[in-house]
């Protein structure tokens, strides 16, 4: 799949990503294609397991392009994310350079050691500097975690994709990479970086997609296995727990349940494994004494009723 | 005169709907959605509701509104735009009471204005009992009493705790070697390092939550944290503001602008159960749900402003305390009961979340409220990983 066939449809979005076992709805899919189309970053929100890094790792592989990655922290700042340079090698030359005795002129050594040679790219750098035949993906992930002024200095670079390095120049994108910004909503970010982005809430999928989803990831489950899974998953999400469990659980689940040689849950296995869903001492207490065998039964009740989608 | 233009005076409308429901949306949105509509089957509902809605929404909060006005208007669903759209609270033209007309804490106003404001979104009729939804002004203090807070808001502004910063400063008496600097100073001694140069961390604002007990009894003295609030929201500071009686409420989206008496009314405004009753633990569970799991409390100071009278289950109060400690760097309680003399943390609640507090101070007047500034100056510094075990309490 190149990026123009993902251009040129919708389905061939959905379908891209399908094939990598990556199930978006069309809603999800028309965003992507919008920001391929227009060249826009897609800021995604939602919750903690919905699949918002797993979509721009996926899309990069359907585009066959090379995936970047910028992980935010607080206090993340240019040298971390832009490039440095390299001070202790850069030393480590200026003296070699003086034993040898070369005899080169200082200018001469001045541009070598400002030098692509001595530059240490970091990912932002690296995305506009790619010079790859297909443009990279960016992911700039929980952007919300970094600070402000770090968010006022990703506006420039998004909107024009250039970087000025005082002692090389200036770079600029050949290609746009396709962007992609995740939140967790720690923080509402800026209004002028939202307005160059184009806006994903990302939602949990209902019981159909995910029964699909966890068939697509874990293709070596039985289909009552990963009906029955996915069900008690929708099952937790309706009771009041701290940290609702995502997709990412489901799949880790149904993964420990095969493991486990499991072809059904019951009440016994659930109880054992629990811990692969939930992640939260008082949620696993709260699953309990809400009678896990009553929710098991529910589940598979559910899971039974539902008609199994073909893969 | 083509299918075009219908679309883009369609669109412009569909726009300025938006807007009027409170969603900002600017012509560049407006652009964008032109031109995603061009990508896209128009004939398909699914693809035309994902375009618009990433392109002219940036917020989750926002969808919903979106989501009625896409029914409204391009499938023209009778439902209305949904009862009335959040009201901000732009424009409306309430001045506030003379400042003669100031009531001593503890008055309870004029019952008759209680009744005409009762008209609130449904959304806001989830609770009931002994919840009285009304709103209040919070600017009816004295003119000394106001000038006195100014002051003590500019001094809580100035004293907001801070925390080592990832980044690094130049700093003579640092204890990092700082490559950049010494390389550049070696420049001028012909490449010899001879003067090094040092870092340290950089210190930050530590982020404050307050979260303001709004309840009848603790009417007058939240009148006067709100205040505060405003002043710190208002100068960019790294603070959150929350309000709970019978629910929760963020008010920091209210406190910002320059216009400290338009952002009061627009708060007063947006709380729905001032002066109505507690049930703190429901409140601080609404807020370790929505807020604290997304990690807005970690590494930042908590500030209770609460009586600590409890109407609900005091065993979940201990709970949610127990949760919002472990997610925060230190706990404050304040309780204006605790200034009078004789005072032991009877009320139920108060004891239950006693053993999860770092500091706990009085409130009961401006210099009580002083010592606050003082307290959290002192918060700064690092986290106590223990259960805090013996009570501070300063003043």
């Amino acid at each position: 799949m190149t990026i123009n066939e993902m251009r040129d449809s919708i389905d061939g979005v959905q379908q891209a990503l399908a094939e990598r076992s990556y199930l978006a709805d069309r809603g999800l899919a028309t965003t992507v294609h919008l920001a391929l189309k227009l060249g826009k970053p897609v800021l995604l929100e939602g919750e903690a397991g919905v699949g918002k890094t797993e979509l721009a790792k996926v899309v990069a592989d359907a585009l066959g392009a090379r995936l970047i990655r910028l992980q935010c922290y607080e206090g993340i700042d240019v040298a971390h994310a832009l490039y440095d340079w390299a001070y202790a090698r850069q030393m480590l030359y200026i003296r070699t350079l003086e034993a040898t005795g070369d005899a080169r002129q200082g200018e001469e050594v001045l541009d070598e050691l400002f030098g692509p040679r001595f530059l240490e790219r970091r990912p932002l750098l690296d995305a506009i500097a790619c010079d790859d035949e297909v443009p990279p993906v960016l992911l700039i992930d929980e952007i919300d975690r970094a600070d402000d002024e770090f968010e006022a200095f990703l506006l420039e670079l998004l909107s024009d994709f250039q970087v000025t390095i005082p002692e090389i120049g200036t770079i600029k994108a050949e290609r746009r990479p396709v962007v992609f910004l995740t939140s967790n909503r720690t923080r509402e970010l800026h209004e002028a970086l939202k307005r160059r982005c184009l806006y994903m809430w990302v939602e949990m999928p209902d019981l159909d997609r995910e029964i699909a989803i966890v068939r697509a990831r874990v293709p070596e489950a039985p289909e009552r296995l990963a009906a029955q899974a996915a069900a008690f998953v929708h099952e937790l999400r309706t009771l009041d727990l701290t940290k609702q469990p995502g997709i990412a659980e489901t799949i880790d689940w149904t993964q420990a349940l095969l493991a486990l040689g499991q072809e059904e849950i019951e009440a016994g296995v659930v109880d054992l494994t629990l811990g692969s869903v939930l992640k939260f001492h008082e949620d696993i207490g709260r699953v309990r004494d809400a009678d896990l065998q009553q929710i098991v039964e529910r589940a598979r009740s559910v899971a039974d009723d539902t008609q199994i989608p073909a893969s | 005169m083509n299918a075009g233009d219908a679309v883009v005076r369609k669109l412009v409308t569909f726009g300025r709907i938006l807007r009027e429901a409170g969603v900002e949306v600017g012509p560049g949105r407006v652009q964008d959605a032109l031109r995603a509509l061009d990508e896209i089957d128009m004939r398909r509902r699914d693809e035309v509701y994902a375009a618009l809605a990433c392109t002219l929404i940036a917020r989750r909060d926002d969808l919903e509104i979106f989501d009625r006005a896409f029914r409204a208007w391009f499938e023209k669903d009778p439902t209305r735009l949904g009862g009335k759209a959040p009201d901000m609270g732009i424009g409306i033209d309430e001045r506030p009471q003379p400042p003669a007309a100031a009531p001593r804490p503890g008055d309870s106003e004029d019952p008759e204005d209680q009744d005409e404001e009762q008209e609130e979104p449904d959304v806001l009729a989830a609770y009931s009992a002994d919840e009285r939804l009304r709103e209040r002004d919070f600017s009816t203090l004295t003119r000394t009493e106001l000038l006195r807070l100014r002051a003590l808001m500019d001094r809580l502004v100035r004293v907001l705790p801070t925390r080592p910063s990832r980044r690094l400063e130049l700093a003579p008496n640092g204890f990092q070697i700082a490559p950049r600097e010494t390389l550049r100073r070696a420049m001028r001694r012909e490449g010899e390092p001879v003067e090094r140069a040092f870092r340290r961390k950089k210190r930050v604002e530590r982020r404050v939550v307050f979260l303001c007990d709004v309840s009848g009894s603790m009417e007058p003295y939240s009148r006067a944290l709100v205040l505060f609030l405003q002043a710190a929201v208002s100068a960019g500071r790294k603070v959150e503001a929350f309000t709970f009686g019978t629910r929760l409420t963020r008010l920091t989206p209210y406190l910002g602008g320059y216009d400290p008496e338009a952002s009061l009314q627009r708060a007063s405004r947006a709380v729905p159960d001032w002066a109505g009753g507690t049930r703190i633990g429901d409140a601080f569970k609404a807020f370790n749900d929505l807020y604290g799991r997304r990690g807005l409390t970690r590494g930042s100071v908590v500030v209770i402003v609460s009586d600590g009278w409890e109407r609900g289950d005091v065993s979940q109060l201990a709970l949610e305390m127990a949760r919002l400690r472990r997610r925060c760097h230190s706990i404050i309680w304040v309780n204006p009961l605790k200034g009078t003399e004789g005072y032991e943390p009877l009320a139920a609640g108060m004891a239950a979340a006693l053993p999860y507090v770092d500091v706990f101070l009085p409130g009961h007047n401006l210099i009580a409220l002083e010592s606050l500034a003082e307290a959290l100056r002192a918060s700064g510094g690092r986290r106590s990983s223990v259960r805090p075990a013996t009570l501070r309490s300063a003043a």
